[in-house]
């Protein structure tokens, strides 16, 4: 046999020998690179049954809408002030709660009738609420009842704004379930999905009452955009509503 | 006049019309419009006990049903006038019980209230078009339907209660 060949040999060797350790350097590289794929993984496998549990997350959620809750109200606080500094409409001093006991969202009547009445304070003209935003304004008062005209009763017009596009329109009530915004420009770039709330400036009812969502747009129409809105307020389901007291 | 009138029970029924309007029950709907309870309570009546308790009877109905609802268009108009003209069919012609008879007056009785009620609302200016032609179609078809199996049984109890006045 050759000398060299004989010196080759254990070269070999020591390569064959040393290969899992070449493996586990190349393994570590792909580690390096990939940031710790394979290790974080592992790791989240097995300290899986250590994780969290839904205890804590609701916790954290509580905790999140008890912050919310409090930076709302005290938004609500600043808003007022600065609406009084204004001389603009505030939000009111209360609301009175009444059930629904006679719903006529359809038909050639909009209306419907609730069973508070002026023996519990409220009056023609104020604003409605249900779960979801307003809803109408009432229209008539007896000593235990009232009836509320609906925002989709062709007689209904409030002034509205539309917060993305910073533009006001007038919500007309056409007889169906949808009511129209009326924008007083051409064009002004509302596109579906756009929140409608009531005006700021509104003198009839209180501002930013959340009303709906923009569905379609006809920017064809004469004299200018109309946009037929959603209402956020399912009318069809409302067994409560909320009179708001100036 | 009235001879329906001289039981006052049968009076009574004419609650259900503003009760009815009122508790507007949802499977009872086309479409989300209810019926012309009026129509259904006054056909019946017009025809037992003649003209003038008729268009009385329309006229008291529209009152109430006026009351209970909101806006300037009235239903007194429509109502009143049916209740003379099925009256005066009640009193002159034969007497009219067949279901499709009935069905047939009660579209008619409907379709002539929903178009006053259209008319005047387009005149006021609030309603589209197409939303008002909607209700009135849903509303007059509704009562047409409704009008055999109700109407026939007023019928009956009427006409029991004003040939037992007679006898």
């Amino acid at each position: 046999m050759p000398p060299g060949r004989r010196q080759r040999l254990p070269a070999l060797g020591g390569i064959l020998q040393a290969w899992p350790w070449v493996l586990l350097l190349l393994a570590l590289l792909a580690v390096r690179l990939s940031k710790g794929a394979g290790f974080a993984d592992a790791y989240a496998l097995l300290s899986r049954p250590f994780w969290p549990g839904s205890a804590q997350g609701e916790w954290l959620r509580s905790a999140e809408i008890l912050n919310s809750q409090t930076r709302l109200s005290q938004l609500e606080v600043d808003n007022r002030r600065l609406r009084s500094l204004l001389q603009l409409q505030t939000g009111g001093k209360g609301m009175v709660s009444a059930p629904v006991i006679s719903r006529q969202p359809g038909g050639w009547w909009q209306q419907l009738v609730i069973g508070s009445g002026a023996l519990q304070g409220v009056r023609p003209g104020m604003s409605v609420t249900a779960p979801g935003g307003l809803i109408g304004r009432v229209a008539s008062v007896t000593p235990s009842t009232a009836t509320v005209a609906l925002l989709t009763d062709p007689g209904s017009r409030v002034g509205v704004w539309v917060g993305r596009i910073q533009r006001h329109g007038l919500l007309t009530g056409i007889g169906t379930s949808r009511p129209l915004l009326r924008f007083l420009e051409k064009d002004p770039g509302v596109r579906p999905g756009d929140v409608v709330v009531t005006s700021p400036a509104s003198t009839l009812v209180p501002p930013n009452l959340t009303v709906g969502v923009i569905q379609s747009v006809d920017e064809r129409a004469v004299p200018a955009t109309d946009a037929v809105v959603q209402l956020s307020a399912p009318l069809d389901a409302v067994d409560w509503v909320q009179v708001l007291v100036p | 006049m009235s001879q329906l009138t001289r039981h006052r029970w049968c009076l009574a029924t004419a609650l259900l019309v503003p009760w009815l309007v009122l508790a507007s029950p949802g499977p009872l709907k086309l479409a989300g419009v209810a019926p012309a309870w009026a129509v259904l309570w006054l056909l019946p009546w017009a025809l037992v006990d003649g003209p003038l308790s008729g268009a009385l009877a329309g006229l008291g109905l529209g009152l109430v049903l006026d009351g209970l609802h909101l806006g300037p268009i009235s239903e007194i108009p429509a109502l009143a006038l049916l209740g003379w003209w099925w009256g005066r069919m009640g009193r002159l012609g034969p007497p009219i019980e067949r279901s499709f008879s009935l069905g047939l007056l009660a579209l008619i009785g409907a379709a002539l209230l929903g178009g006053s009620l259209l008319l005047q609302s387009l005149l006021a200016g609030g309603w589209p078009l197409l939303p008002a032609l909607h209700t009135w179609l849903a509303q007059t078809l509704l009562t047409a339907l409704l009008a055999p199996p109700l109407c026939s049984l007023q019928l009956l109890l009427w006409r029991r209660q004003t040939l037992g006045g007679r006898s």
